[in-house]
């Protein structure tokens, strides 16, 4: 683990143990399982924008993304009755579809991140109201909806993306191998690929990398639609968790929730830096402040307030770890 | 759940009437006949599905008055419904139906609406203007049926907690006051007028009462924090008997985190406006009922107003109260038909 | 000229460290009222680092310094004018879109409560500018001079703070010939003025010319000190590089090979109306020189697919290829060191090891996976090869000093076995002891078959490395030097645009 992990890693230890010790019912099988599964949505979420991040980039589409995904998929489902499996290829391959148009506007095109996907979290938003005459539906069919011939084959989907499987007397909710695989799958390609490099050079210093043979356009486009892709997966586990999806709200901000942990997590805006475990237990950690607000009974008023505090600290200090240890590094560098 | 909280600016209209503009109409729905040449406009807050069912009762009230009426939904914010009105004023409209977003400091701009147009306001009032009359629910009357919903559902008494997007708002403040003071015995408040306990006031209780109210939680809007919500107070409280839901995704919420416990039928869910979910789950037994405030009603009573303003009948009173409808289990196959026609019929 | 006297400004001891380097060793400079002293030394010798302790810009680990004899203690630029101290930079600091007024009183304005002396400002500013040789309208906007008048303000605005020594930081570097002239003209004046100038220069023949003392930096130390009757090219050289010229430029010639490179009419962005023709054949060395901006970093640029050619044909090994990145411009078999190596070159904040290795991932993938055996193979041999002085592979490329970045850069390129080596300015910023070493390096590729391109603003860098010089000036080449035919001067006229003839 390291240096930058291990502080985040003790962060939410510490954030564990104190809510455990104030509220004995907050280690209950039943919070714990809550507590996995929203971690779990959230930091597949995170893992995506923290690619973009990455590469010195930023998504703000994300949410608006998870927002299209879940409206289109129960609409496609519910309303239009088709197939559930292409209803859930079809929002896949949109949702990475968004991150190539994302990537050619911001290599090709030369448009600021910023403005690509602000663009984005306002166009899909609108789509995705626009679809449905901003009416709230639910992938699950109901009784005179087209989809209620699929609803056996739907059953199941929900089952697999928000079910939840007895190990014991524990309930392992489903979105927790979701994150898993693609967790275990993300740090991989960062860590042992030779695009994972690429995408840290290029994020240290797009020029150098570009000098060095390294097609930065392509690089970067991949990391947008790895971004929208997983947005799209979020959207997918989402829209089956809560059952209904609403077309002006489900999703929104969550772009922050995803860069805020990203950052946590020890990702540079500056790019270049970041590490997947880092990722995972911010988003972990973002959900244990919710849940412990909530279990220590603080005013819900309180808690963005005690979130981006929580969140100021934990960059403060390890911006200070990071300097610490460039100055022991130098120290060491000029002993003969 | 009508003045949705959001950042989305300005752009984004743009965008919205690039959809609005290129979908195709469904059929039936555009007003047809009306041979008077005054034009009316009913104004929303914002953009919902509660809007929607309001445009439903539009639609009727403009066939059975004979009368032509513009329906828009700002999509957010102040600004936005400022230039909506402006623009009506310009094309000069005869009345306008208008949901202030900012009531106290619309007022300016409101008295200029009303010196050059008829102007009523539905929904949310703006009572230091010159509008003409305001068309509403009484929340607080509204809240306290719902509070009698909490007591049809646990006659025994117990401890109840209360879901709701934002506090800031005074619509939901009501309906929550009106909750509380039912389940105390709280006499009966003055809508103008009403005390409200503190917006984070936990475990309140009364004598005399066999109800604990153990806190207020809220989500900002967000479904999933809704969800979480409940969770966390399934957790939290182990004697939870009731969980009482005031914005339309609420109890939907309530109800999906009280299936995956396995705590159905241990934990009742009372609550508010008509989401299919909610509506699905009373007819099954899983939520006690909710109260509508029939939103079409808002429409069909607005477009009935102005028309009689046109014509030069005055309202009597300042105030005209839209009643609500409590639904249980014996009328909500019929409630849910009937929503169902209008949310097809106030469609875009 | 005026010894004997107390110094105006005297440093003794001084000692300056940055990370992984050593800039400035127990250095000692004397500077007398009314004395031009130029300070010489290869790049990296230290000689910007004490220009930035004697104006306040950084402060020094240990030493001393005097003014008139007092101790002082710098800790900004601020303070270092009071005391009569002006650095003039090498990029300038004037605002462009302000008149000369303006920038010769900005943050100074003369006023009254806070408002802008309009009228007083003209006229003192007027005053200085007649001092520097400038007739113009105050009112005129910086940005609409030539960068050598340009200069002028900047000096002007250094006499407004009363500065009674200039440094100026390779005033010439970006200068025309008449621009120099008449800088060399402003300096004269300002001697008789009895201001002293300390002046930083890479032209020895400009030291001739202006100096009345010379102080020779090499390795961050002082090398050695020259009075005026001493000034010859041959000893200032001998004190700058440490040893005889032949012995640094160790040279073989090789019989050149086929012809790896070929241009014919190529035209870069930048210069789209200028063709370009030349060929370079295996084992050869061949030099660009000629002055800044005249094309030769875009030339590179080109070649290797940065800035692609807008017409033309470009041949590798007989090829056509033309490439649009440098992707393209590598698998053709071409490498470039680039003249920003920190920004270009490498990518700091990794390590030593991801950084040789960067460029040749492709080529040991497994199937899209790093294979890390192979990546570590490179770089311990781009380390052994190149006695790249690190701790250990994992170190930040950051930490490491100019010439031992430099050869990573190498590293990173011979692990791919190109057969055009491109290097642009490949010793700015490099100790001696490296320099030589590339120097060394260069020699043994060529006599490998290897063709090398290098573009250089060290006169002797050219003069001692290149079979063969190509001079370039605004763009296009101007002449070809072969080794018998080099000389400074030969290069000087054609960098200027003067042809050979005359």
């Amino acid at each position: 683990m390291k240096k930058n992990t291990l502080g985040i890693f003790g962060l939410l230890i510490a954030i564990f143990v104190v809510t455990a010790v104030l509220n004995d019912k907050f280690i209950s099988a039943y919070n714990m399982q809550n507590l996995i599964k929203w971690s779990s949505l959230y930091a597949v979420m995170s893992i995506g924008v923290a690619f973009v991040i990455i590469t010195g980039g930023i998504d703000l589409s994300i949410g608006s993304v998870v927002g299209l995904v879940a409206v289109v998929l129960a609409y496609m489902m519910k309303v239009k009755g088709i197939n559930p499996s292409a209803a859930i290829i079809t929002t896949i391959c949109m949702s990475g579809l968004i991150g190539l148009v994302h990537g050619l506007l911001i290599t090709k095109a030369k448009i600021q991140p910023f403005v690509v996907t602000l663009c984005g979290l306002l166009i899909y938003r609108s789509l995705s109201r626009w679809l449905t005459d901003n009416q709230s539906l639910g992938p699950v069919p109901l009784e005179g909806d087209k989809g209620y011939t699929n609803l056996e084959f739907i059953n199941q989907l929900d089952f697999i993306f928000s079910g939840k499987i007895a190990i014991g007397s524990f309930n392992l909710p489903t979105p927790f191998l979701f994150l898993l695989v693609i967790g275990i799958t993300a740090a991989l390609f960062l860590n042992r690929t030779i695009w994972g490099r690429y995408l840290f050079a290029l994020g240290n210093n797009e020029d150098g990398a570009r000098y060095s043979g390294i097609n930065t356009d392509n690089m970067k486009i991949i990391a947008y639609v790895i971004c929208s892709l997983m947005a799209g997966i979020a959207g997918l586990l989402f829209a089956f968790e809560l059952d209904s999806v609403q077309p002006a709200q489900t999703g929104e901000f969550y772009e922050l929730y995803a860069i805020a942990a990203a950052v946590l997590g020890g990702c540079s805006l500056r790019g270049g830096e970041g590490s997947i475990l880092g990722v995972i237990i911010a988003a972990a950690v973002i959900r244990l402040i919710y849940n412990s607000i909530n279990m220590l009974g603080i005013s819900t008023h309180l808690e963005f307030g005690i979130l981006g505090i929580v969140i100021l600290l934990g960059v403060v200090a390890d911006e200070f770890l990071k300097s610490y240890s460039a100055k022991r590094a130098a120290a060491k560098q000029q002993e003969p | 759940m009508k003045t949705p909280f959001s950042v989305l600016s300005a752009v984004c209209l743009s965008a919205v009437f690039l959809f609005i503009g290129c979908k195709p109409k469904p059929n039936g729905t555009e007003p047809g006949g009306s041979t008077e040449d005054a034009t009316i406009a009913y104004v929303t807050n914002g953009v919902d599905p509660f809007w929607d069912l309001c445009a439903a009762g539009v639609r009727i009230a403009e066939k059975e008055f004979n009368i032509k009426c513009e329906v828009h939904m700002p999509t957010k914010g102040v600004v936005d419904q400022k230039r909506i009105m402006e623009g009506l004023l310009a094309k000069g409209v005869a009345g306008i139906a208008v949901s202030p977003v900012d009531a106290e400091n619309q007022t300016p701009f409101l008295n200029e609406v009303a010196q050059n147009s008829k102007l009523i306001t539905q929904d949310a009032d703006a009572p230091d203007s010159k509008r003409i009359a305001y068309i509403g629910t009484n929340n607080y009357k509204a809240g306290r049926a719902l509070g009698k919903l909490v007591k049809d559902a646990l006659p025994e008494g117990g401890e109840v907690i209360i879901f709701v997007g934002r506090l800031e708002q005074l619509n939901a403040r009501q309906r929550r006051q009106g909750v509380i003071d039912e389940l105390l015995g709280k006499p009966t408040q003055e809508l103008g007028s009403v005390k409200f306990d503190a917006v984070d006031a936990k475990n309140l209780t009364a004598e005399g009462s066999k109800y604990t109210i153990l806190d207020t939680r809220t989500d900002n809007f967000d479904k999933a924090k809704a969800k979480s919500n409940a969770e966390d107070a399934i957790t939290k409280y182990e004697n939870l008997k009731c969980m009482v839901g005031l914005f339309a995704y609420n109890p939907p919420a309530c109800i999906d985190a009280i299936k995956e416990a396995n705590k159905a039928g241990a934990i009742k869910v009372c609550g508010f406006d008509e989401q299919d979910a909610l509506l699905q789950a009373i007819k099954e037994g899983h939520a006690q009922g909710t109260i509508s405030q029939q939103p079409w009603e808002y429409g069909y009573e607005s477009v009935k107003m102005l028309k009689n303003i046109l014509n030069g009948t005055m309202p009597e009173k300042k105030f005209l109260e839209v009643p609500f409808l409590v639904v249980t289990k014996d009328n909500v196959e019929e409630f849910w038909k009937k929503k169902k026609e209008m949310a097809e019929l106030g469609k875009q | 000229m005026a010894a004997g006297r107390t110094p105006l400004l005297e440093v003794r001891g001084l000692c300056k460290q940055f990370p992984g380097v050593r800039a400035l060793h127990h250095v000692s400079l004397k500077l007398h009222p009314g004395e031009v002293l130029a300070l010489i030394g290869e790049n990296g010798a230290g000689k910007s680092t004490l220009m930035k302790i004697l104006a306040g810009v950084q402060p020094a680990d240990s030493g001393e310094y005097h003014i008139d004899g007092e101790t002082v203690a710098f800790l900004n630029v601020r303070d270092a004018l009071a005391s009569g101290v002006a650095l003039i930079h090498q990029e300038l600091n004037l605002a462009a879109n302000l008149d000369l007024a303006a920038n010769i009183f900005l943050g100074r304005e003369p006023n009254r409560l806070g408002f802008v002396n309009d009228k007083a400002t003209h006229l003192e500013a007027a005053k200085y500018l007649k001092r520097v040789g400038l007739n113009l309208p105050t009112e005129t906007l910086v940005g609409d001079l030539p960068i050598g008048k340009q200069q002028l303000v900047e000096i002007a605005k250094a006499l407004s703070c009363d500065a009674r020594v200039l440094i100026m930081d390779e005033p010439t570097s970006s200068l025309s010939q008449r621009e120099t002239e008449t800088l060399f003209e402003v300096v004269h004046d300002l001697r008789e003025q009895g201001i002293s100038v300390i002046y930083i220069t890479h032209r020895l023949s400009e030291v001739k010319v202006l100096a009345d003392r010379v102080t020779v930096f090499r390795d961050g130390q002082n090398a050695g000190d020259l009075s005026q009757e001493e000034i010859d090219h041959d000893a200032m050289v001998r004190l700058m590089v440490g040893r005889e010229l032949s012995e640094f430029y160790d040279r073989k010639i090789h019989e050149p090979g086929k012809v790896i490179l070929e241009l014919d009419k190529v035209r870069s962005p930048a210069h789209p109306h200028t063709e370009i023709s030349l060929q370079i054949h295996a084992g050869e060395i061949v030099g660009i020189a000629g002055l800044v901006g005249a094309g030769r970093t875009e030339l590179l640029e080109t070649i290797f697919g940065v800035t692609p050619a807008l017409g033309g044909t470009i041949k590798v090994n007989g090829q056509a290829v033309h490439p649009k990145s440098p992707e393209e411009a590598i698998s053709a078999g071409m490498a470039l060191a680039p003249e920003d190596r920190k920004l270009h070159g490498l990518v700091l904040p990794m390590t030593v090891g991801e950084n040789a290795s960067l460029a040749s991932l492709k080529r040991d993938q497994n199937n899209g996976l790093l294979n890390f055996e192979a990546e570590k193979d490179v770089a311990n041999e781009a380390v052994d090869q190149l006695q790249i002085k690190t701790p250990h592979l994992e170190q930040v490329a950051r930490f490491l000093s100019g010439g031992n970045q430099q050869k990573i850069v190498l590293g990173k390129w011979l692990a791919l076995k190109p057969r055009l080596l491109m290097l642009d300015e490949p010793t700015r910023g490099i100790d001696v002891g490296a320099k030589r070493e590339i120097y060394k390096l260069m020699e043994k590729l060529a006599g490998e078959g290897i063709a090398i391109l290098f573009v250089s603003s060290e006169m002797e860098e050219v003069l001692g490395m290149a079979d063969r010089a190509l001079i370039m000036h605004e763009g296009a080449i101007a002449g070809e030097l072969n080794r018998s035919q080099l000389s400074e001067e030969a290069i000087m006229q054609l960098a200027t645009g003067t042809s050979l003839a005359a």
